[in-house]
Protein backbone atom coordinates (compact mmCIF):
# COMPACT_ATOMS: atom_id res chain seq x y z
CA UNK A 1 0.00 0.00 0.00
CA UNK A 2 2.85 2.32 0.94
CA UNK A 3 4.62 1.58 -2.35
CA UNK A 4 1.49 2.38 -4.27
CA UNK A 5 1.15 5.70 -2.47
CA UNK A 6 4.74 6.62 -3.25
CA UNK A 7 4.23 5.71 -6.89
CA UNK A 8 1.13 7.93 -7.12
CA UNK A 9 2.95 10.86 -5.51
CA UNK A 10 5.89 10.47 -7.87
CA UNK A 11 3.61 10.22 -10.86
CA UNK A 12 1.71 13.34 -9.83
CA UNK A 13 4.85 15.36 -9.28
CA UNK A 14 6.25 14.14 -12.57
CA UNK A 15 3.10 15.25 -14.39
CA UNK A 16 3.25 18.58 -12.67
CA UNK A 17 6.82 19.13 -13.83
CA UNK A 18 5.87 18.27 -17.39
CA UNK A 19 2.94 20.69 -17.28
CA UNK A 20 5.17 23.46 -16.02
CA UNK A 21 7.44 22.96 -19.01
CA UNK A 22 4.68 22.96 -21.58
CA UNK A 23 5.24 25.94 -23.82
CA UNK A 24 2.50 28.15 -25.11
CA UNK A 25 3.28 29.20 -28.60
CA UNK A 26 1.57 31.75 -30.77
CA UNK A 27 2.04 33.56 -33.98
CA UNK A 28 1.10 37.19 -34.27
CA UNK A 29 1.13 38.44 -37.80
CA UNK A 30 0.10 41.69 -39.29
CA UNK A 31 -3.30 41.61 -40.88
CA UNK A 32 -6.05 43.81 -42.17
CA UNK A 33 -9.69 43.01 -41.61
CA UNK A 34 -12.37 44.93 -43.51
CA UNK A 35 -15.75 44.81 -41.85
CA UNK A 36 -19.01 46.17 -43.16
CA UNK A 37 -20.28 47.85 -40.06
CA UNK A 38 -23.40 49.41 -41.54
CA UNK A 39 -24.91 48.95 -44.96
CA UNK A 40 -25.97 52.14 -46.66
CA UNK A 41 -29.49 53.09 -47.59
CA UNK A 42 -30.54 55.71 -50.09
CA UNK A 43 -33.02 58.28 -48.99
CA UNK A 44 -35.14 59.94 -51.66
CA UNK A 45 -35.66 63.53 -50.51
CA UNK A 46 -36.45 64.77 -54.02
CA UNK A 47 -37.75 62.90 -57.06
CA UNK A 48 -34.42 63.49 -58.78
CA UNK A 49 -32.15 62.74 -55.85
CA UNK A 50 -30.96 59.69 -53.97
CA UNK A 51 -28.69 60.27 -51.02
CA UNK A 52 -27.25 58.33 -48.11
CA UNK A 53 -27.11 61.45 -45.93
CA UNK A 54 -29.20 61.16 -42.80
CA UNK A 55 -30.61 64.63 -43.48
CA UNK A 56 -32.01 63.17 -46.70
CA UNK A 57 -33.51 60.17 -44.97
CA UNK A 58 -30.68 57.84 -45.86
CA UNK A 59 -28.24 55.76 -43.90
CA UNK A 60 -24.53 56.31 -44.34
CA UNK A 61 -22.54 53.13 -45.01
CA UNK A 62 -19.80 52.53 -42.46
CA UNK A 63 -16.78 50.31 -43.00
CA UNK A 64 -14.38 49.34 -40.22
CA UNK A 65 -10.72 48.55 -40.78
CA UNK A 66 -8.85 46.56 -38.15
CA UNK A 67 -5.08 46.47 -38.50
CA UNK A 68 -2.76 44.71 -36.09
CA UNK A 69 0.46 46.43 -37.09
CA UNK A 70 1.07 50.15 -37.33
CA UNK A 71 2.13 51.70 -40.61
CA UNK A 72 1.57 48.59 -42.72
CA UNK A 73 -1.57 49.42 -44.69
CA UNK A 74 -3.32 52.09 -46.70
CA UNK A 75 -7.09 52.29 -46.57
CA UNK A 76 -8.82 53.40 -49.73
CA UNK A 77 -12.54 53.97 -49.84
CA UNK A 78 -14.21 54.69 -53.16
CA UNK A 79 -17.73 56.04 -53.31
CA UNK A 80 -19.97 54.87 -56.15
CA UNK A 81 -20.03 56.45 -59.58
CA UNK A 82 -22.72 54.20 -61.00
CA UNK A 83 -25.56 52.01 -59.85
CA UNK A 84 -24.81 48.31 -59.67
CA UNK A 85 -28.51 47.65 -60.06
CA UNK A 86 -31.31 50.00 -61.06
CA UNK A 87 -34.25 50.34 -63.37
CA UNK A 88 -33.45 51.40 -66.91
CA UNK A 89 -32.26 55.01 -66.91
CA UNK A 90 -32.47 57.16 -70.02
CA UNK A 91 -30.60 60.19 -68.71
CA UNK A 92 -27.27 60.75 -67.02
CA UNK A 93 -26.70 60.52 -63.29
CA UNK A 94 -24.43 62.96 -61.51
CA UNK A 95 -22.62 61.45 -58.55
CA UNK A 96 -20.99 63.13 -55.61
CA UNK A 97 -19.49 61.46 -52.60
CA UNK A 98 -17.07 61.77 -49.76
CA UNK A 99 -15.52 59.62 -47.07
CA UNK A 100 -14.55 60.61 -43.55
CA UNK A 101 -13.23 59.03 -40.38
CA UNK A 102 -16.24 58.56 -38.13
CA UNK A 103 -14.66 56.75 -35.19
CA UNK A 104 -11.31 55.43 -34.03
CA UNK A 105 -10.18 53.01 -31.35
CA UNK A 106 -7.18 55.13 -30.45
CA UNK A 107 -6.96 58.86 -29.88
CA UNK A 108 -3.63 58.82 -31.70
CA UNK A 109 -5.56 58.20 -34.92
CA UNK A 110 -7.14 61.63 -34.76
CA UNK A 111 -4.84 62.88 -37.49
CA UNK A 112 -6.18 60.46 -40.10
CA UNK A 113 -8.92 62.80 -41.26
CA UNK A 114 -6.63 65.78 -41.78
CA UNK A 115 -4.04 63.67 -43.56
CA UNK A 116 -6.42 61.98 -45.98
CA UNK A 117 -5.82 62.24 -49.69
CA UNK A 118 -8.75 62.46 -52.10
CA UNK A 119 -8.56 61.82 -55.80
CA UNK A 120 -11.62 61.30 -57.96
CA UNK A 121 -14.14 59.40 -55.90
CA UNK A 122 -11.43 57.68 -53.85
CA UNK A 123 -10.22 58.77 -50.44
CA UNK A 124 -6.98 57.34 -49.10
CA UNK A 125 -5.98 57.09 -45.45
CA UNK A 126 -2.59 56.06 -44.15
CA UNK A 127 -3.18 53.64 -41.26
CA UNK A 128 -0.17 54.61 -39.20
CA UNK A 129 -1.50 53.17 -35.95
CA UNK A 130 -2.65 49.71 -35.00
CA UNK A 131 -6.30 49.40 -34.10
CA UNK A 132 -9.73 50.00 -35.58
CA UNK A 133 -10.93 52.86 -37.71
CA UNK A 134 -14.46 53.43 -38.91
CA UNK A 135 -14.99 55.24 -42.21
CA UNK A 136 -18.35 56.60 -43.32
CA UNK A 137 -19.12 57.49 -46.91
CA UNK A 138 -21.87 59.68 -48.23
CA UNK A 139 -23.04 59.27 -51.78
CA UNK A 140 -25.53 61.34 -53.72
CA UNK A 141 -26.99 60.65 -57.13
CA UNK A 142 -28.91 63.30 -59.06
CA UNK A 143 -30.81 62.26 -62.15
CA UNK A 144 -30.72 64.42 -65.28
CA UNK A 145 -31.86 67.99 -64.76
CA UNK A 146 -34.41 67.68 -62.01
CA UNK A 147 -35.75 64.54 -63.61
CA UNK A 148 -37.58 61.99 -61.52
CA UNK A 149 -35.85 58.67 -60.93
CA UNK A 150 -38.00 55.83 -62.28
CA UNK A 151 -39.61 53.74 -59.59
CA UNK A 152 -37.72 50.65 -58.57
CA UNK A 153 -34.81 49.39 -56.58
CA UNK A 154 -31.41 51.08 -56.72
CA UNK A 155 -28.14 49.71 -55.42
CA UNK A 156 -24.68 51.23 -55.53
CA UNK A 157 -21.46 49.86 -54.14
CA UNK A 158 -18.75 51.39 -51.99
CA UNK A 159 -15.33 49.83 -52.59
CA UNK A 160 -13.23 49.43 -49.45
CA UNK A 161 -9.59 48.52 -50.09
CA UNK A 162 -6.78 47.68 -47.71
CA UNK A 163 -3.43 47.80 -49.48
CA UNK A 164 -0.21 46.67 -47.83
CA UNK A 165 2.51 49.33 -47.89
CA UNK B 1 -43.65 61.28 -55.65
CA UNK B 2 -43.05 58.07 -57.37
CA UNK B 3 -42.51 55.20 -55.11
CA UNK B 4 -38.85 54.71 -55.39
CA UNK B 5 -36.88 53.14 -52.83
CA UNK B 6 -34.37 50.94 -52.54
CA UNK B 7 -31.92 49.98 -50.37
CA UNK B 8 -29.44 47.79 -49.20
CA UNK B 9 -31.53 45.00 -48.01
CA UNK B 10 -29.12 43.55 -45.53
CA UNK B 11 -29.67 43.84 -41.83
CA UNK B 12 -27.98 46.61 -39.94
CA UNK B 13 -25.48 45.96 -37.23
CA UNK B 14 -24.55 42.61 -38.70
CA UNK B 15 -20.80 43.01 -38.98
CA UNK B 16 -19.34 41.22 -41.98
CA UNK B 17 -15.64 40.89 -42.55
CA UNK B 18 -13.04 39.90 -45.10
CA UNK B 19 -9.44 39.07 -44.23
CA UNK B 20 -6.43 37.84 -46.17
CA UNK B 21 -3.00 36.96 -44.77
CA UNK B 22 -0.05 37.10 -44.80
CA UNK B 23 0.43 40.79 -45.36
CA UNK B 24 3.91 40.23 -46.78
CA UNK B 25 3.99 36.84 -48.50
CA UNK B 26 7.24 35.26 -49.55
CA UNK B 27 7.62 33.17 -52.70
CA UNK B 28 9.63 29.96 -52.60
CA UNK B 29 10.60 27.47 -55.30
CA UNK B 30 7.73 25.14 -56.11
CA UNK B 31 7.98 21.51 -57.10
CA UNK B 32 8.23 22.66 -60.71
CA UNK B 33 11.43 24.16 -62.05
CA UNK B 34 11.09 27.83 -62.90
CA UNK B 35 7.89 28.29 -60.91
CA UNK B 36 7.64 29.90 -57.49
CA UNK B 37 4.79 29.55 -55.06
CA UNK B 38 3.37 31.25 -52.01
CA UNK B 39 0.44 30.29 -49.81
CA UNK B 40 -2.26 32.78 -48.89
CA UNK B 41 -5.08 32.48 -46.38
CA UNK B 42 -8.52 33.91 -46.84
CA UNK B 43 -11.27 34.29 -44.27
CA UNK B 44 -14.87 35.04 -45.20
CA UNK B 45 -17.08 36.46 -42.52
CA UNK B 46 -19.38 38.15 -44.99
CA UNK B 47 -22.84 36.68 -45.26
CA UNK B 48 -23.38 38.61 -48.48
CA UNK B 49 -20.30 37.24 -50.25
CA UNK B 50 -19.83 33.72 -51.58
CA UNK B 51 -16.96 34.31 -53.99
CA UNK B 52 -13.64 36.11 -53.95
CA UNK B 53 -11.53 36.88 -57.00
CA UNK B 54 -7.77 36.60 -56.78
CA UNK B 55 -5.41 38.82 -58.74
CA UNK B 56 -1.64 39.33 -58.98
CA UNK B 57 -0.34 42.76 -59.99
CA UNK B 58 2.85 44.69 -60.55
CA UNK B 59 3.62 48.07 -59.03
CA UNK B 60 1.57 49.81 -61.75
CA UNK B 61 -1.40 47.56 -60.98
CA UNK B 62 -0.99 45.76 -64.27
CA UNK B 63 -2.09 42.12 -63.99
CA UNK B 64 0.58 39.42 -63.91
CA UNK B 65 -0.16 35.87 -65.09
CA UNK B 66 -0.45 33.39 -62.26
CA UNK B 67 -1.94 30.02 -61.52
CA UNK B 68 -3.93 29.04 -58.47
CA UNK B 69 -6.42 26.41 -57.52
CA UNK B 70 -9.06 29.01 -58.25
CA UNK B 71 -9.17 32.45 -59.78
CA UNK B 72 -12.65 32.83 -58.38
CA UNK B 73 -12.75 31.19 -54.97
CA UNK B 74 -16.07 29.92 -53.70
CA UNK B 75 -16.32 30.42 -49.95
CA UNK B 76 -19.07 29.76 -47.48
CA UNK B 77 -19.74 32.11 -44.62
CA UNK B 78 -17.03 31.72 -41.94
CA UNK B 79 -14.86 29.63 -44.26
CA UNK B 80 -11.10 29.86 -43.95
CA UNK B 81 -9.18 28.75 -46.99
CA UNK B 82 -5.49 28.39 -47.81
CA UNK B 83 -4.61 28.64 -51.48
CA UNK B 84 -1.36 28.58 -53.42
CA UNK B 85 -0.36 31.20 -55.96
CA UNK B 86 2.14 30.06 -58.58
CA UNK B 87 4.11 32.58 -60.62
CA UNK B 88 6.78 32.04 -63.24
CA UNK B 89 10.23 33.02 -62.07
CA UNK B 90 10.41 35.23 -65.16
CA UNK B 91 7.59 37.37 -63.73
CA UNK B 92 8.52 37.02 -60.09
CA UNK B 93 10.57 40.21 -59.95
CA UNK B 94 7.58 42.22 -61.11
CA UNK B 95 5.07 40.86 -58.61
CA UNK B 96 4.07 43.55 -56.17
CA UNK B 97 0.56 42.75 -54.96
CA UNK B 98 -1.64 39.72 -54.43
CA UNK B 99 -5.23 40.82 -53.99
CA UNK B 100 -8.57 39.30 -53.13
CA UNK B 101 -11.76 41.12 -54.05
CA UNK B 102 -15.22 40.22 -52.84
CA UNK B 103 -17.76 39.46 -55.52
CA UNK B 104 -20.83 41.10 -54.12
CA UNK B 105 -24.30 39.77 -54.60
CA UNK B 106 -27.34 41.82 -55.45
CA UNK B 107 -28.28 44.01 -52.53
CA UNK B 108 -24.79 44.29 -51.07
CA UNK B 109 -23.48 47.84 -50.79
CA UNK B 110 -19.82 47.35 -49.88
CA UNK B 111 -17.18 45.56 -51.91
CA UNK B 112 -13.97 44.76 -50.05
CA UNK B 113 -10.49 44.33 -51.46
CA UNK B 114 -7.36 43.34 -49.55
CA UNK B 115 -3.93 43.38 -51.11
CA UNK B 116 -0.81 41.79 -49.67
CA UNK B 117 2.54 43.11 -50.84
CA UNK B 118 5.72 41.36 -51.88
CA UNK B 119 8.70 43.01 -50.23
Amino acid sequence: MKNLLIAVVLLASSTSVLAADTPIVGNVQTRCLITTDTNGVFGNPLPSKLSTASADGGVVPVVRYDVTLADAYLAKVTTPTAFSASPSLSDSVTWTGSTAVSKTSDAAMSGYEAAKVTYGSTTQFDLTKAGSTWFSSTATAVYGVSKSFPGGSYTAIVLAECIAK
Amino acid sequence: MKAILLLALLPFGNAMAHEMTPTYPVFTESFMAGISVTTMNLFNKRTDVSYYEIGVFDDEWEPIPFVSQYTIIPMEYLDTLAFDVYVSNLSLGSVEYICSVSQVQAGATVSSKICSRIK
